[in-house]
């Protein structure tokens, strides 16, 4: 069970975590959707401590973490990282190594796995992300879709308990999307857990076996995907869902 | 030309090459080795949350290009044996230049990682990468593609900057000009001669900085 609670975090004056509370159980997904700046990002990236909490705690893969506005321990950080891996928005692949090197990097560096050996495990990933013929191209030489499944394989490289996604497709030209979709279909239905925010509601209906709204920093609702997308009664959510029924659901 | 003055020409040639090979060229070497040492670590410093080595560093970056070269060097072999520290002129030219290189590089070197996007300290910390990895695997290699044409630069002006130290009695090529100019008396034509020597120094550098650039743009597109 992955669990966060409580969380808090500002920016200085900003408040943009305002207590939220998150379960996950193992093999789950949890999807995130809510406005612009309603700190959908700042939450995912609690997971991994890209930002530390102000307040609140974490639990995940048997690594329990409180803060207090103190600066946390580097071994706690780097334990919490080892369990996770994440997928940026704007791929953020290293452009000083091939699709390959991507993806062994992690194991390697951080694992200390065998040059073979990782390299091995990251030509299975990068099949798994049907590209195993640009095993050798530079992330410059690939096209968005294709940058970000190498994303992908590299987020999975180190055998992550716990998937993120910060809106892994917004970046893309239309026609790229769906490839990038089914690889994290896939995932989910292997029984990956993943928590994704993205503004995919047909996406987000699909993958989803929990749906969580924020709004303000706050968790304004959370449910199945029926219950949040058809059978909400509060206004903001009801609002925002109205954005996407024009929306050529994808 | 008369033929006296090719003949000094032609005699100059060889112990020109000589000093270049054997003190210029070592002396412009070891001290930019040593210095590209000290400029990363001085921009690693600066870029900690350390504040007191933060503090130390910008206090060296300060005096180092806040003082002329020539007076550091006077400095260094003149000034320090009266406290007792009395120094090789390659020695001290070698830390003169280093100090020099140091300083001017570490702001190179520290503009060139700053370049680098937040979002791959970001990719590396998420793979569980540590600062001291991420900067070893990712940012380094990535900054010193950037840094390469203005280190070049440094690397150039040092090659000429070295001649400086001939007047702290080091017989290098420009010291070795001297010599030869002050015995046949045809100061333009052995100056001259050094300098093209300079320049075919530097045209070499300028030719491995073409070579390191494609090397290291590989993975880039353009
Ligand atoms: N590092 C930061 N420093 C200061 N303010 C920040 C920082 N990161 C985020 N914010 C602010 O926090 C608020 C929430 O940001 P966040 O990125 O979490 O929103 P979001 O829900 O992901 O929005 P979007 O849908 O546009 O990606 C925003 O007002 C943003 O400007
Ligand atoms: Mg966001």
């Amino acid at each position: 069970m992955i669990r966060l609670s409580g969380l808090h975090k500002s920016f200085g004056p900003l408040q943009v975590l305002k207590g939220v509370d998150v379960t996950l159980e193992e093999g789950k997904v949890l999807v995130i959707i809510g406005p612009s700046g309603s700190g959908k990002t700042t939450l995912l990236r609690c997971f991994n401590l890209l930002e530390v909490p102000d307040k609140g705690g974490i639990s995940l893969g048997g690594i329990s973490l409180s803060f207090d506005g103190k600066r946390l321990p580097q071994k706690d950080v780097l334990a919490l990282r080892k369990k996770t891996g994440m997928v940026f928005q704007s791929y953020n692949l290293f452009p000083n190594m091939t699709a390959l090197g991507n993806v062994m990097e992690g194991q390697v560096t951080v694992q200390k796995l065998s040059k073979e050996e990782a390299r091995k495990r990251a030509l299975k990933l990068l099949v798994k992300v049907g590209l195993a013929d640009k095993a050798d191209s530079y992330p410059h030489q690939l096209s968005g879709g294709q940058q970000q499944r190498v994303a992908i394989a590299r987020a999975m490289a180190t055998e992550p308990e716990l998937l993120l996604f910060d809106e892994p497709t917004s970046a893309l030209d239309p026609e790229l999307v769906g490839e990038v979709l089914k690889v994290i279909r896939e995932l989910a239905s292997e029984g990956m857990t993943m928590v994704i925010v993205t503004h995919e509601m047909k996406f987000a209906a699909d993958v989803a076996d929990t749906l969580i709204m924020m709004d303000g920093g706050v968790i304004t609702e959370q449910g199945t995907p029926d219950q949040v997308l058809n059978h909400s009664s509060n206004p903001r959510t009801l609002q925002f869902l109205n954005r996407f029924v024009d929306d050529d659901r994808t | 030309m008369d033929d006296r003055k090719i003949q000094i020409v032609i005699d100059s040639l060889l112990p020109l090459l000589k000093a270049g090979v054997a003190f210029t060229i070592p002396l412009t070497l070891v001290s930019f080795a040593l210095g590209l040492l000290l400029a990363v670590a001085t921009a690693l410093v600066r870029l900690s949350s350390w504040k007191v080595p933060v503090l130390i560093a910008r206090f060296y970056v300060w005096i180092i290009r806040g003082t002329p070269l020539l007076v550091q060097l006077f400095i260094i072999f003149y000034g320090l044996p009266s406290v007792g520290i009395t120094l090789e002129p390659f020695t001290a030219a070698v830390i003169g230049f280093t100090l020099s290189v140091g300083a001017y590089g570490s702001e190179i070197v520290r503009a060139a990682i700053l370049s680098i996007h937040k979002g791959q300290w970001e990719a590396a910390y998420s793979v569980g990468m540590t600062r001291i990895q991420a900067l070893r695997r990712i940012i380094l290699p990535q900054a010193a593609r950037v840094s390469v044409p203005p280190l070049t630069n440094s690397f150039i002006s040092l090659v000429k900057d070295t001649s400086l130290a001939a007047t702290i009695t080091y017989v290098e090529m420009f010291r070795t000009a001297q010599q030869i100019a002050a015995v046949t008396y045809e100061p333009l034509l052995v100056y001259s001669e050094a300098a093209v020597f300079y320049l075919v120094f530097c045209t070499v550098l300028t030719v491995l900085q073409d070579y390191l650039e494609k090397r290291l743009s590989r993975y880039s597109a353009g």
